[in-house]
Order: C-alpha cells, then structure tokens, then sequence
C-alpha cells in the first residue's frame, strides 16, 4: 500500500515536470502584460529541437539547449506580433500553436520512432534517501530537478527584486510603468523570450524524459494545460508549480487505475479536473472583490500599450 | 492680447520652451507656445478646458513628442523620447488621472519610479514635507488625497526639481488642499521650480509667483507677475475668452404647487466596491423644484452612497422610494436602474461615463435609449443633435460627433455626459462632482443648467466644494463617516460655519430655530 502511494506520488512529479515548466513561462509572459496562447506550439517545438539536437549529439543537455533556443525563437516571433506590431495577442498565439504543430509535424517526419539519448533519473546524495518525500520528488530526472531550483527563484526574482517589480508593472499597469520610466516594451518583449525559452524546456522534457523520442503531437494539449495553471495559481509561481503537480497526480491516477484495471474515477473526468478546477478557483476569486483585489490578475493582460493617442 | 513677457531679472530658467508645437490630427493642441519656469518660483498656467494644458505637461514630461519647437532644461536643449529621459533630467509630473498600479502597494508604487527606495525613506520623507502614507498599504485603499501623496513622494524620491501638477485640487477637500498648498510652498523654499495647472483663481492668487494664460493652443498671456497680473475678472476673462460672473444667481424656491417627493430614502445603509460597509441609516428625501447637496469630505461614503441611490447596488438594508414607487427592501434601488426620469453623473468620467473608443454621438446615446422612441434601431441623428447641443450650449470643444471620446480633454467629456444627462428631461438628476475640472465658463454654464433644471424636476448634488454647495443648494446634507450628519437649510445664516464644522466630524450645536431637517425656504 505505502510502496504503491509512493510510486504514484513519483508519477505524478514525473508527469507534472513539462507542464510545470511551461506554467513558469506563461507566468512570466503574463505578469508583464503578454498573453501568449501559443505555449502548445512551443512545447511541440521544443520536443522535436530537443530530441533532434540530443540524437545528433548525443548529449541530452544539448538538447534541452536546442529546444529553449527554438522555444525562445518562437516566442520572439509572438513579441514581434503582439508588442512591437500591437496585433490582437490572442490571434498571434494562437496562429503560433499552429504553427508550432504543423512545423512540429512536417520536420520530425524522419525522426517518428527513433530512439535517443535521454535524461536519466538521478540520484542525489542525502536527499533521495529521504523516506517518502525524497523517493517522490529525488528520484527524477534532472530537468525536475532544474523546476524546483527555478519556481522559488522566479518568485524571488518577481517579488523581491527591482527588475521584477518592473516586470508586474508592466502587467497590472503600462502606462503607470512608462510614467515611472519602465521600457515596457523592451520589458515585456524579453519576458515573452523567456516564457518561451521556459515553453522550449517543458517539450524537451517530454521528448527527451518522459516519453523519450518523437511522436506528432506528443503534448497532447499539455501546453493548454499550462495556460490553465497560470490562471489556477493566481499568478505566482510555486502555485503554478503545485498546480502543475495536482496535474500530474490525475494522470499518475489515470494510468494507475489502467495498470490495475479498476477505475474509481473515470478517465474522461480525471481529464477534465484540471480544467474544472481551474473554472472553480476563477469563480471563487472573482466572486469575493478582496481575494479580486489581491490575485494580482494583470489588469493589462492582453493589452497592447502604446503611449501616443 | 499681446504676450506679455517679463523682464524683471531672476537668472536662467530652470525650463523654457520656445515655440512648441503640437497636433493630433486635425486638432491643433499646442500652437507656438513659450514658457519659463524658474527655480523657487510656482509658475500658474491656466486656460479653459481643451486649451492644450495638460498637452504640453506630457510633452515637458515626456509622454508625447512635440511637433515642433525647442525645450530646454538648464539651458541645454532636450528632446525626450520616453517619460523615462525627462525624469533623468529632473522633470517630474502628478498627471490629472493618477499613475499609480492599484493592486501595489505605495512602497512598490515608489521603488518602481525611484529603484533601491527603502520602506523606512518614504517614511522620513513624507514626515519631512507632511506627505506620510503607510508604504505598507495597497494603493486601491487609499483616499484620493492619498494616493497624491503617494505620487508627490514618487517625484520627490527620485529628486525632481521641476515638479508639474495637472489639477491637483480638483479631488480635494478644502482641508486637503490646504495641506497640499503647504507642501508646495515647501517645496518652491527649496528652490524647486513647480508648475501649476488649475481652474480655481484663488488657488492661483494664493500660491502662484508667473501666470501664464493658454486659449485654444496658444499662449493669450505670457509670465505675468501676480502684481503684474489683472484683477479676477480680467484673469477669468482672458481664460476662457468671454466676461464670467464668477457667481450664479439663485431665484427663490417655488413651491407652489404641490410638495412632490421624487426620491426618499429611509435607514438605507449599504457597502463600497470592495464590500465594505460605506455608509448606514442615510435617510434622504428630494422634492421637485429644489437641489439638495450632499457634502463632505472625499472617503466618508458618499461615492457608495451615490451609486446606490443611482440604482447601482450595494444597499444592505432600508428602502428607497422613486416617484411613488417602493424599491425592494434588500437591495434598494436596483430597479431603478435604466428607470425613466432618473438620469446620472457619475464622478468617473473616464470609466464609468463614457466610452473612449466609442464616437460621442455613441456615448451620447449610451443611456436613455431605453425609452419608447428608442426602437431597435440606434438613433445616430439624436446623438449627434445632443453632441451639437453641447457644442452649442456648454461651448464643448470637439471635432465632430464622430470623434472618439478618448480625444476629448477631461473638462469636455465632462460637459458631454451632462448634456447627454440633461437631455434625457429627467425627474431626478443625480450628479456627483458636477463641475470637477470645469473652467469657469463651464461650470457657470454647468451651475445655471442645474438651477434651470430645478424649476421642472429634482437634483440631488454630490459636492465636496463647500462653494458650490452653498451657492446651488436649497439644502445640504452633510455626510460623514457614512452617516448624514444633519441638514441644513442653504438659507440659514450659520450655514457656512456649521456645514463645515460637520464636514470635519465636529457635531455643532443646534441653533435655537433648529435649522435641523431645514425645510427650505419658500418663496
Ligand atoms: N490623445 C489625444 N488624441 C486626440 N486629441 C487629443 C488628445 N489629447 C488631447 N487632445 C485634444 O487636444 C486639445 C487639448 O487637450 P488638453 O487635454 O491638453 O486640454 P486641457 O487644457 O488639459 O483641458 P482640461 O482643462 O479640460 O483638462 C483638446 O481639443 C483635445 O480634444
Ligand atoms: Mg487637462
């Protein structure tokens, strides 16, 4: 029973680490007023980069390397519509995820089926010797345990620091931000770079750990996934992250109930939690005007800025 | 008028601009404009609404680029690209519409204009100049008068010396104004150069060293000295082009006929935006044929109190009536929303009023459509009419009807949601800060529409202008800490006194005749 929870427990961290990944990125987009709805695209990238670079290296670490260049890229592309144009976000991110899936789906044509380097899981001195929580969070990979390093350092980074202070700035108010002399358009064009980059991490993940080599479409909508989380955390970090497991532990539950063949909770509404979760907490939050007050909800997510009228 | 420069010597200016130009569009809003500001010195620019003020502000402030001509800080030239590189050069501005991110708290709000400031900096330096505002608290939970205080020490910490200030007094109670005038002073002692954008003429005699006057973009009068300066009336006639009374006369009440209550409100206690209770057992009636004022300090309720009774919500308990009819007990005057004959200014212009991009025949179609002659179809010609009539009848300075709202300077959307108000014929008018930002054209013409309208109907006036209150009103009702404190007749002569002592929470004794529940005189 007690061995069983555990190897649940570890699926579930070992299911949550792309969506996780992804869920910072977004973050960080959003908090600084870019809504970026093209996070499926760049994970779909990232996976493919990933996997391409790691099979001609042979070294996965180049390959997560790859694909947070090619997440990054994407994401510029999103940067130049959506802030240096001021095109509607929506459309741009979404013209993205599609982009990311056909070019995700044409190029990787070859490498379907091949099979690469992969990231291990890793054992830590001290800490995956640790009773239960050790086996759970210490027996991963290493691009888990790059997450846990980079949640609590984001969360420094947005609320402890000047820079970060600029960047939620950029979110909650622009031209409060430019009145205080923030380049908010550098500012939010860098942090869609970097949601990207974040995005490029959570595909390679995918490709180069959890399900190691390429398939077409191998996120499986883990990117919408992502989208959702950011809104569930209210827009902090470690409740993206803790959201991105809660994730992981439906679909640990999902193949549990497969492997033993009896299904307490149907599949179809283990999928659908994340999502109806997501829609509880906005209506809780929206529903009490100082839980509203607080979220920290951009006010200018989405919104263009431009200064001159 | 010719412009009037002045000789007298006082070294450099800290800032001058020389034949600054610009346009938005077709509309010309700066045209040639000169300026001087020099250090230790509060340089008054004044002008009717639309004159281009706060225009050529952003553009000393960096916000907009000028088409043309030359700004120099310190005598070096300076072309500034981003608000950023004016604050570089000591050029700091407190805008009309506040630059604070609501969902921060004041420390954030600081650090993010002046990097590295410490919660224990903004605390001297606000007890230093009288500015003090708890770093600690969110920025959606202060006063108005607060959240200037926030953006004066913004300015202040990252070491402005010419410090710009957009109406600063329009959303002040007359004792915070006092207190701002006293930082002011401060702050010219020290050699700082401040520029002052104001429709008030007392301010401008009370502070002001050089007056410069703007009229539709161009400078009418340069850098007067104030013993330079012609007297009040001349001063307002040069703002806004035309002679002005600087007073309203106010015919006696005509109550005749019958004594018609169009709205009452009885215990009626109810809770802010943000679900605090806001104010309790208001009780309040208007009757045909007279305006009464509800007045009081900004923060003590009334806002709330206002939305409620304009059928907005938030009412938790008692009852309003409307012209004969009973409102629901738990949320009072939720059906009157959209009611036939109750018409609305809200104090938010901006967001609640109107809609920038909508063009202003569209936003003077926003309400009253809902009568009969509506139909399905929108009536794009009865806006316009509207617009024009404002054009005509409250000197509103737009482009066309199709202009978008968001072009129109504050003073002119201003005038536009009154005339689309007015239109409608209403029983009731219920008008928050009416004249807030009106020059004083405009809030003549303003004043009068309100005492014509007092013949047909009732108004109910929300003022923090003691001025205003006394000079329209047939009665006033004094709100405080949520609560009307008492009534009192316009017409009693301790009125001025006891209004004001209630204002600040002093309850005053009753005079003998008891002006208590004052009925008003009649005619
Ligand atoms: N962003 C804009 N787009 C188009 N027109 C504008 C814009 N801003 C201002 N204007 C126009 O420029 C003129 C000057 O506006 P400005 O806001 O400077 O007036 P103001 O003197 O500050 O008036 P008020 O006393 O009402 O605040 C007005 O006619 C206004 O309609
Ligand atoms: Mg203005």
């Amino acid at each position: 029973m007690w061995a069983d929870l555990v190897f649940l427990g570890q699926i579930a961290v070992k299911s949550s680490v792309a969506v996780a990944l992804a869920a910072l990125g977004e973050l960080v987009a959003e908090r600084s007023g870019v809504l970026n709805l093209g996070v499926e695209g760049m994970m779909l990238m990232g996976a493919l980069a990933g996997f391409a670079a790691a099979l001609t290296t042979g070294d996965p670490w180049l390959g997560l390397g790859a694909a947070a260049l090619v997440g990054a890229a994407l994401a510029g592309l999103h940067a130049f519509f959506a802030v240096a144009l001021r095109a509607n976000q929506v459309l741009a991110g979404l013209a993205l995820t599609i982009l990311g899936a056909g070019l995700s789906s044409f190029l990787g044509r070859s490498l379907a089926g091949q099979s690469g380097p992969r990231f291990r899981p890793l054992h830590l001195p001290w800490l995956s010797d640790i009773p239960v929580a050790g086996e759970i969070f210490f027996t991963q990979s290493a691009p888990a345990y790059l997450l846990y390093g980079l949640a609590p350092l984001l969360w420094y980074w947005l609320f402890r620091t000047g820079s970060g202070l600029r960047v939620r700035a950029c979110g909650q108010g622009a031209a409060s931000a430019d009145a205080a002399g923030v380049n908010v358009a550098r500012t939010r064009a860098l942090c869609t770079v970097l949601g990207g980059a974040l995005a490029g991490l959570g595909g390679a993940y995918l490709s180069l750990s959890y399900t190691p080599g390429w398939a077409t479409g191998m996120t499986g909508g883990q990117g919408w996934i992502a989208v959702a989380m950011v809104v569930f955390a209210a827009w902090r970090p470690l409740g993206a992250v803790a959201g991105a497991m809660l994730f992981g532990l439906f679909q640990a539950l999902q193949f549990w109930f497969q492997a033993t063949g009896q299904e307490l909770v149907p599949a179809w509404l283990l999928r659908m939690l994340p999502y109806l979760l997501t829609i509880a907490v906005l209506a809780v939050v929206q529903g009490s005007p100082s839980l509203r007050r607080r979220a920290g909800a951009p006010a200018d997510l989405g919104r263009p800025f431009a200064r001159e009228g | 008028m010719a412009a009037n420069t002045n000789t007298i010597a006082r070294g450099e200016p800290l800032l001058s601009c020389r034949g600054v130009c610009k346009r938005f569009g077709a509309v010309a809003a700066n045209r040639d404009v000169d300026l001087d500001v020099w250090p230790g010195r509060v340089h008054a620019l004044l002008g009717e609404n639309g004159a281009g003020k706060s225009t050529l502000m952003s553009i000393l402030a960096g916000r907009y680029r000028p088409d043309g001509g030359v700004i120099r800080v310190r005598g070096a030239p300076v072309a500034f690209a981003s608000p950023a590189q004016a604050r570089t050069a000591g050029i700091g501005m407190v805008h009309q519409r506040f630059m604070l991110i609501e969902s921060m708290s004041v420390a954030e709000n600081v650090r993010l204009a002046a990097p590295g400031a410490r919660d224990a900096d903004i605390a001297a330096l606000g007890e230093r100049y009288g500015l003090s505002v708890d770093p600690a608290r969110l920025v959606a939970d202060l006063s108005m008068g607060e959240r200037q205080r926030v953006e004066i020490v913004k300015l202040l910490m990252r070491g402005a010396d010419i410090l710009i200030f957009d109406e600063p007094t329009s959303i002040l109670a007359p004792a915070e104004v006092e207190a701002l005038f006293s930082v002011l002073r401060r702050l010219k002692a020290e050699g700082r150069a401040i520029v002052l954008i104001t429709h008030k003429l007392d301010e401008v005699l009370a502070l002001a060293d050089d007056i410069s006057i703007l009229r539709r973009g161009r400078v009418v009068a340069g850098c007067l000295t104030l013993d330079q300066a012609p007297g009040r009336r001349e001063l307002a006639r040069l703002m806004v082009g035309r002679e002005v009374l600087l007073s309203v006369e106010k015919p006696p009440r005509d109550c005749g006929a019958e004594d018609e209550t169009v709205l009452a409100a009885q215990g009626l206690s109810g809770l802010d935006a943000s679900g605090r209770p806001a104010f309790a057992d208001v009780d309040l009636a208007v009757r045909r044929g007279e305006i009464v004022a509800v007045i009081g300090v900004a923060g003590n309720g009334q806002d709330a109190l206002a939305r409620c009774l304009a059928g907005l919500g938030g009412g938790t308990a008692g009852s309003v009536a409307f012209a004969g009819h009973e409102g629901g007990r738990a949320m009072p005057a939720a059906r009157w929303r959209g009611a036939r004959g109750l018409s609305y200014v809200p104090e938010d212009r901006h967001g609640a009023g109107s809609v920038a991009a909508m063009s202003l025949a569209e936003n003077a179609l926003l309400t009253g459509q809902a009568d009969e002659r509506g139909g399905p179809l929108l009536d794009l010609a009865r806006g316009a009419a509207i617009v024009e009539r404002a054009v005509r009848d409250y000197r509103l300075k737009a482009e066309s009807p199709q202009a978008p709202a968001g072009s129109l300077s504050g003073g002119n959307l201003q005038k536009l949601i009154l005339a689309r108000e007015l239109a409608a014929e209403p029983a009731l008018l219920l008008a928050e800060q009416p004249t807030q930002g009106l020059d004083l054209a405009a809030a003549e013409d303003v004043w009068q529409a309100l005492l014509d309208l007092r013949s047909r109907a009732a108004v109910l006036l929300f003022t923090g202008d003691l001025k205003e209150a006394l000079s329209l009103a047939d009665r006033l009702a004094v709100i405080f800490r949520g609560r009307i404190l008492d009534v009192i007749a316009a017409d009693d002569p301790t009125a001025i006194e006891r209004v004001g002592l209630l204002m600040a929470g002093v309850a005053a004794p009753a005079t003998a005749d008891g002006g208590r529940n004052g009925t008003g005189a009649c005619a």
